[in-house]
Formats: C-alpha cells, sequence, structure tokens
C-alpha cells in the first residue's frame, strides 16, 4: 500500500489522463441529483456527489443483464465485460460492493457478474457531502470497507490516493502524484472519521443486537402490517439498495422469430408477485400475499438475515431507500429504532 | 477483492445443457411424463429430491425435481404439469426432440438418514414427482431399508399418476400402499377424505422416517400427525416448492426467512426449518 | 401457429395506435410481414376481410350498444382476441366521459343538460365481449405488441407486466418527479412502457392504467402531502385514465 498526494489543479490533468486511457464511470449529475456514468471529459465528474440515485451494482449486475442468446436450439453465453476504472465510490457502497461479490462468488459462482467485477479497478472516495438520509455512521460499524483498489480523499490543496492492489498503483502513471506527508495521512483519517458522526440519521443500537431484536418482531403482525399501510409494493426500496440483487429472467425471441434471448432483470421482493407461483388451473400460490409480509422479508434481509454469513447487517446506511420511497416509510432508522424501543 | 479464482476458469452456471426426449407419457390431461438422456452421452448423476432446471429456449426455465431414481442408469424422469408458459411448451414436445437442461441442483434426501430405517412417504398431488425418485430407489435397493410404507393422495381419481406404478405398488409385497383421494368418482372404490385419514390405517413406530412432500397446506395437517405419532421432527424430511428463477441461490425469489429453497434444500430436514415462520 | 392472420378493428379511439404500429421502421415492419399475415388493417392497406382470423386486435372502446353485434362477430372469427390500446383495454381517456360531472358545466355552459351530451359510458371491449390479452397504454407500446404477437406466433403466453412504472423508472435512474417538487403516479400504474415521460420530466398519468392491486389511499395521500395537490385534484387525478379501473374492478 502506498500514500501519495495530488495537487487540485494537476488532479484535473490526472482525471483527464484517465478518460483518455480507459473508460471511467464516475458520479456526475443528473437533473437534481447525481448518478455514476461514463465519465466522457474530467469536467463533468462530481467528487461533491451526496449520493446517486442508483448504487455502482449496476456495472457488475445491470438492470438487464443478457445471460445466453439463441437460435434454434444453439446458444452461446453472453458474458462480455468491459475493462473499466469505477471512480469516486463513497465507502458504503465499497462495503456494498464487497457483499455483492462474496454473494455471487459463494456456492454457484456467477460468472455474469464476476466477469464485470474482475474488469473494474475501483477508487473510492471520501464523502465531502452527506445526503439528507444517510446514517453510514451507525450502521454495520463492525464491518469495514474492502475491494476497492485506492483511496481518495480531498484535504486542503488537493487529494491523498491510497493504493491497496496492484490495479489501483497502475493508475497513479496517470499523474502527477508525490508522496504523501505524515501530516496529509493524519489529515486523510480525521477526514474520513468526522464525517461518520455527520450523519443526519442514526441507529440507536449495535448491528448484534439490531439483528436479534428485528427477527424477534417476526410475529409483530400488527407492527409490521402498520408499516406498510402506505407501501405501493412498487419495488424502489429494493432496486435503489446497493445490497439487493433478485433478479427475473425473461426469454424474449428477435423479430426473426427463431434468434432470441434470455436476459436477468432487476426484480424486487416488494413487487406482489415476486414469490407467486401457478399451481394449474389459473390457481396461484403467492408465499407473501400482504404488504406487510413482504415489507417485514426486506427489513429482515437487511438487519436479520444475512449477517452470519456477511458478519453484519446487508444494509450500508447509503439512505437511498428511505429517499426515494415516494411514500416515505422505507427507512430503516425508523423502522429498526422503533422496533429497538419496543 | 477477495475472491482470487478468474471467472474464465469457471463454468457458467447459466449455462444449460441439452437433453433428447426419448420416451413421452400422458398420465393425466395436466401432466407429460418426460424420460430423458443426456445428448452428450454423459450420464446425469444425482440424489433423489434434487432439482434441475428445465428449459426451452424462447419460453424459459422451470425448476423440476426428478422423477426417477438415480438407480435407473441412463436416463431420467421428469414429469411436468402444465401451469404456466413453460411447462405449456414443454409439454407439446414428443420423443426425439430436446429439452435444456441446468443441474442437478440442490440437496436431496440425505439417504444415510434413511438406510436401516423404517420409511414412510407421504405425497400429495404433484408430490409424488420428486419422491417418485426415492420410492424408485427404496424399490430398487429394498433390503437397504427395512419397512416401507407410502402413502399418496390426490383431489380426485383422474389425478393419479404413474398409473402403471401405482398398479405395481397396490400389488407388491416391497411397499405398503395405501391411497386417497379427496372427492371420489362412481368408478373409486378406496379411501375418501384427505391423506391424513389414512394414519389409522396403519401402525406407524415413533422411529420411523417420513419424507413429505406436496401442496403447502399439506405440511401442516401431516406433521400434525406425526407429532401424535411421536416422531422426532429431525426425523422428518420435507420437499419444498417455492418460485425459482436461478435455481443457484441468487435471484431471490425461493427464499424462506434466511434459507434458499433451491440451494438449502428443496429437501429440509423439519427440525431444520420448523424455527423458519415462512416455511410451512 | 404458421402466419397467423392478424386483422385491426377499431372503435371509439383516435386510431392513434393502429398508426404506432407503422413506425417500427421499414427493416423491422418488413421482417415482422415475414412472420404474420395482416388482412385488415385501414391505416395501411384497402382489403378487408369477413373469414376467421387469427388474432384480432381491436383498438377504442366500446360506448354504444350499436357496436356489440360488431364486436360479437370480430369475437366469433378470431382465436385471439387483443384489446388494443388503453381505449380498449380499460377505456382510457374515452372515460373521463363517465363522471362527466366534471367538465359538462365547464365546457358547455348553460347548454350542459342538452339531451345529445348524454352517452353511454366508455367501457373496455371487455364489456362486451371475451378478451384474451390487453395491450395497455395510450398509446400502447409498439415494442410491448412485438413482444406479445411474437409470444402468440410461438403459441406463448405474452408476459404483461404487473409491477409499477416506478420499477422501470429505476432501472433507467430517472430522477423521480417526487424529487423535484413534481406529482407523479408511476408508483400505482402499470409498467410495460419502460417510463418514457419521467426520463423526460413528465409525470406518469398512468396511461396504462393500474397494476391489479393498487394502493389507492397511499397515491392520494401522496398527492397532497408530497405534491401539494388539493384533496378534490388528488382524487381526479387518479381518475385520467383508470375511471373504470375504480368503479369497474371486475
Amino acid at each position: 500500500m502506498t500514500a501519495l498526494f495530488i495537487k487540485d489543479k494537476e488532479f484535473h490533468d490526472f482525471v483527464a489522463a484517465l478518460v483518455g486511457a480507459t473508460p471511467v464511470y464516475a458520479p456526475v449529475a443528473k437533473r437534481s441529483l447525481f448518478a455514476f456514468e461514463r465519465l466522457v471529459s474530467a469536467d463533468a465528474l462530481r467528487l461533491d456527489y451526496d449520493v446517486t440515485i442508483l448504487p455502482p451494482k449496476k456495472l457488475f449486475f445491470p438492470p438487464a443483464q443478457e445471460l445466453l442468446k439463441f437460435t434454434g436450439g444453439k446458444f452461446t453465453a453472453s458474458v462480455h465485460p468491459e475493462e473499466k476504472v469505477l471512480f469516486g465510490v463513497h465507502f458504503y457502497d465499497v462495503k456494498a460492493i464487497d457483499q455483492t461479490d462474496q454473494l455471487f462468488a459463494e456456492k454457484n459462482y456467477d460468472v455474469n457478474y464476476m466477469a464485470h467485477r474482475q474488469a473494474t479497478t475501483i477508487v473510492a472516495s471520501n464523502i465531502q457531502k452527506v445526503s439528507r438520509r444517510a446514517f453510514f455512521g451507525t450502521v454495520g460499524q463492525e464491518v469495514h470497507p474492502k475491494g476497492h483498489d485506492a483511496y481518495l480523499t480531498k484535504i486542503g490543496t488537493g487529494y491523498v490516493f491510497e493504493t491497496f492492489t496492484p490495479k489501483g498503483e497502475a493508475l497513479t502513471k496517470h499523474g502527477n502524484f508525490e508522496p504523501a506527508t505524515d501530516t496529509q495521512r493524519a489529515e486523510v483519517v480525521k477526514v474520513n472519521a468526522a464525517v461518520l458522526e455527520q450523519c443526519p440519521e442514526k441507529l440507536t443500537h449495535k448491528s448484534a443486537e439490531i439483528a436479534t431484536k428485528v427477527r424477534q418482531a417476526f410475529k409483530n403482525e400488527e407492527l409490521w402490517r402498520e408499516c406498510a399501510v402506505d407501501c405501493f409494493s412498487c419495488g424502489t426500496c429494493n432496486t435503489v439498495c446497493p445490497t439487493c440483487y433478485c433478479f427475473d429472467v425473461q426469454d424474449t425471441w428477435n423479430v426473426d422469430q427463431k434468434s432470441g434471448s434470455r436476459t436477468r432483470y432487476w426484480d424486487a421482493c416488494l413487487t406482489e408477485s415476486f414469490a407467486t407461483i401457478s399451481a394449474g388451473g389459473g390457481h396461484v400460490e403467492n408465499f407473501r400475499e400482504e404488504r406487510g409480509e413482504r415489507f417485514r422479508h426486506r427489513i429482515m434481509r437487511k438487519a436479520s438475515y444475512l449477517n452470519p454469513k456477511l458478519g453484519g447487517p446487508a444494509c450500508v446506511g447509503c439512505g437511498r431507500c428511505s429517499s426515494q420511497c415516494t411514500a416515505d416509510i422505507a427507512d430503516p432508522v425508523r423502522i429498526i429504532n422503533k422496533i429497538m424501543a419496543l | 477483492m477477495n475472491h482470487q479464482c478468474h471467472w474464465t476458469e469457471i463454468e457458467n452456471i447459466f449455462m444449460p445443457r441439452e437433453a433428447t426426449i426419448v420416451r413421452t407419457a400422458t398420465p393425466t390431461p395436466m401432466e407429460k411424463h418426460f424420460t430423458l438422456k443426456m445428448a452428450d452421452g454423459k450420464p446425469m448423476t444425482f440424489e433423489p429430491g434434487q432439482i434441475v432446471e428445465a428449459s426451452l429456449f424462447g419460453y424459459g426455465e422451470i425448476p423440476l425435481g426428478f422423477a426417477s431414481s438415480p438407480t435407473r442408469e441412463n436416463t431420467f424422469d421428469l414429469v411436468v404439469r402444465t401451469v404456466g408458459r413453460v411447462s405449456s411448451a414443454v409439454n407439446k414436445l414428443e420423443k426425439g426432440q430436446s429439452i435444456f437442461i441446468r443441474g442437478p441442483l440442490g440437496k436431496g434426501f440425505d439417504l444415510n438418514k434413511l438406510r436401516g430405517k423404517d420409511v414412510l412417504i407421504v405425497a400429495g398431488g404433484i408430490g409424488l414427482c420428486p419422491t417418485r425418485s426415492l420410492i424408485q430407489y427404496i424399490m430398487d435397493r429394498r433390503t437397504e431399508f427395512k419397512r416401507f410404507v407410502l402413502f399418496y393422495g390426490t383431489r380426485d381419481p383422474k389425478q393419479q399418476l404413474f398409473l402403471e406404478d401405482l398398479v405395481a405398488w397396490r400389488a407388491s409385497k416391497d411397499v405398503e400402499y395405501f391411497e386417497t383421494v379427496d372427492k371420489g368418482d362412481p368408478s373409486w372404490k378406496g379411501n375418501v377424505g384427505v391423506i391424513t385419514t389414512l394414519f389409522p390405517k396403519v401402525q406407524i413406530t415413533p422411529e420411523t422416517r417420513v419424507v413429505i412432500c406436496g401442496p403447502p397446506v399439506m405440511f401442516r395437517f401431516v406433521i400434525r400427525e406425526l407429532d401424535k405419532l411421536g416422531i422426532k421432527r429431525e426425523n422428518i424430511f420435507v420437499d419444498l416448492e417455492r418460485r425459482m428463477k436461478c435455481a443457484v441461490g441468487k435471484c431471490g425469489h425461493c427464499q424462506i426467512n434466511d434459507k434458499y429453497v433451491c440451494v438449502d434444500g428443496p429437501v429440509f430436514a423439519f427440525s431444520d426449518i420448523q424455527g423458519l415462520e415462512e416455511a410451512i | 401457429m404458421s402466419k397467423p392472420k392478424v386483422a385491426f378493428f377499431d372503435f371509439a379511439s383516435c386510431e392513434g395506435c393502429q398508426i404506432e404500429f407503422t413506425n417500427y421502421g421499414d427493416k423491422a415492419f418488413l421482417e415482422l410481414l415475414n412472420h404474420v399475415d395482416v388482412v385488415e388493417f385501414r391505416e395501411a392497406m384497402s382489403e378487408t376481410t369477413t373469414e376467421p382470423i387469427d388474432i384480432a386486435l381491436i383498438e377504442g372502446s366500446f360506448t354504444r350498444e350499436a357496436d356489440r353485434a360488431r364486436l360479437e362477430d370480430i369475437r366469433r372469427r378470431a382465436k385471439i382476441v387483443i384489446a388494443y390500446g388503453q381505449c380498449a383495454a380499460t377505456g382510457g381517456i374515452n372515460a373521463l366521459k363517465n363522471h362527466q360531472n366534471d367538465y359538462l358545466p365547464c365546457v358547455y355552459g348553460k347548454d350542459a343538460g342538452m339531451p345529445h351530451l348524454a352517452s353511454q359510458k366508455a367501457l373496455p371491449i371487455d364489456a362486451a365481449i371475451k378478451v384474451d390479452y390487453k395491450a395497455f397504454g395510450c398509446p400502447m407500446n409498439k415494442y410491448e405488441v412485438l413482444q406479445i404477437i411474437s409470444h402468440l406466433v410461438h403459441g406463448k403466453e405474452p408476459v404483461i407486466p404487473d409491477y409499477p412504472v416506478c420499477v422501470e423508472c429505476k432501472r433507467r435512474e430517472t430522477v423521480c418527479r417526487f424529487a423535484e417538487g413534481d406529482h407523479c403516479m408511476g408508483q400505482v400504474a402499470r409498467a410495460g412502457c419502460d417510463a418514457p415521460c419521467p426520463a423526460a420530466g413528465i409525470p406518469c398519468e398512468a396511461c396504462r392504467g393500474f397494476v391489479d392491486h393498487p394502493n389507492i389511499p397511499a397515491l392520494k395521500k401522496v398527492l397532497v402531502e408530497r405534491a401539494g395537490f388539493s384533496k378534490a385534484r388528488a382524487e381526479s387525478k387518479a381518475n385520467m385514465f383508470t375511471a373504470n379501473q375504480l368503479e369497474l374492478k371486475p
């Protein structure tokens, strides 16, 4: 691991050189919000973003990902990863990527995700502006971000660029870096620690206590029903979540009616028919028929079910679900704190 | 990142293999029974209770349990009930055509827990398909197991599957076979009533290992009977059905609390899932 | 089905959905004609047919009792009937007249009581005949219709989404209308259109109607609390393309 420093005015050239050398995906303005998009120029980069609409999972696990193409009975896999740099990822999203890395790799290794993931060099960046529903300061504190190749922190008149892997190291050739001083390195620690205190929302308890008590609240039907009264079953809380990765698979034909493709699409456990099976004769069996049951499943999955596997909650405190739920009922902080206060 | 193996070194779990239909039968108007052989000539190695994803390009994939025993070499059976888009398309196929298969997937029956024991299988409706794999296995290696009792219930006599098997089981000394229908018809001479009405007809010892597969509602009632008989819950094995899209533990549809039916099951020891509120 | 015979018919509508069918571009349209035989389509040909057909695409709503016989005749001749576009699927924008107290005095002033203004409700065609599938939307989504036809050519039941437009907005990473102080009905509107309106900065008007079980009380609440609508406007907003779905839950 090395820590380097680059001055503000040279940082622009570094980003421009990167963009010239390789596809770079980074936060850019999208109307009044932000999104990770292909960076066309260094000027478009917005490291002062608070949070993006969608998490960067979309680069490894796109909203629609073709699994195979077929023509009659012949078929070929559709894995064509693009070597790229994912630039400016906040630490909560780094944690989430690390979780999806684990979940897609475990047991049955998912080539479709892993190929894109392995073709990506991740440069994380410190949080310059905290989003209005963030709670990353108090969620899963025992889980530390890992899996990124470099970490960029804005301090004073420039950026400290820490590298953790050869892939991260390789990027430094594009910029005029100098070794970081001890003072600068100390500043990095200070800046990244300070932001944890700035979240507008806070969980009142530690992950392990939450995992136990939330799980015990499973049978509190009244609670879950009430939480979900205004739920639209629209799945926004799922689709914008950096640790949600459920999908549907559909086959379609091309207009020639002979060839076509099998594609997976983001799915959401909050939508009504997510757990429905056909039982024949037009009958269906929906294993989570009520809104409250679906709402509960998400909270359980974020706060409890996956903890043993991940070493902490499957929630990183980005606040995307809270801010994007139009009925404003999805906020995990509100629900979890409510359960912890029961 | 932590996962060091490179993706190019690993088989793509979403790529199916071609299987050729060598025989078909139509036990009921709703079901079709396929006997298949892998097109590359390789044997299909599986355990009773495991599943496959069967697909037709353009139509999609569906999860199905093996309906034959691995002791019947070279071929394997699938029974498809016409319920949706894929099953409707598959059930139009005939001998010589292909079905595309991913699998075997999931966990089947732990045969070591059944060997040397009395075994009771309770199958309701289409639940006979995945258990037929185990039934055939037991019949083929009958000496490895002690007493073998089979309960089979369907909505009405027309819903019965594997009619040739039923004839053989009724006559066989290797299995104590009991059957029932929820609703009889003039031709039906047997028991009428839900599957639990079969319990008083036979002595089941508390040491019996029990396998249950059927519609969701059936599990609860059968387990209530087994509790009365004093059968330990770790000796009860349930074969569950859920919506599945990937069957490899990723897509999330089959999740029951923190378990994935497709990789942790579909066969579970009841003691492992009795604490899961969403299980049965 | 080998090269199915496809025919278009229209009732109370603007025929925009039929026009939309000609907008695939030459290549895709000509390729499609290799797989279906269009036997009646008054937007593009003068021939008509009284013969049996495989797929009837019926545009427009059922607004006159006199139309019933023609609908029944099409049903008798067609193997598959598709309610083509929102007017046919739910009554669509025509159903606005079903709650005509809203506008009669406003539009016609003192003449609002004239007898010819009283007409039958605008209803979906399944109020008159059995419909097999619905191609929702105003206009219908031509790519979805292509998939529906493609599925039917292969004997597969079409896949029609029952999730809301929010799902598609998120897949496209559209800035939510509510994030910009606007309103939207995408939370209750049936998806399948790929959510072009919010992506262009326009609220979803639910032109494909509602999902099967829309949370209408929550919609009204959100329109009042977040979009600043009056209660009355929130009520009427939820009626634009969907009056019949609220009144005539099948």
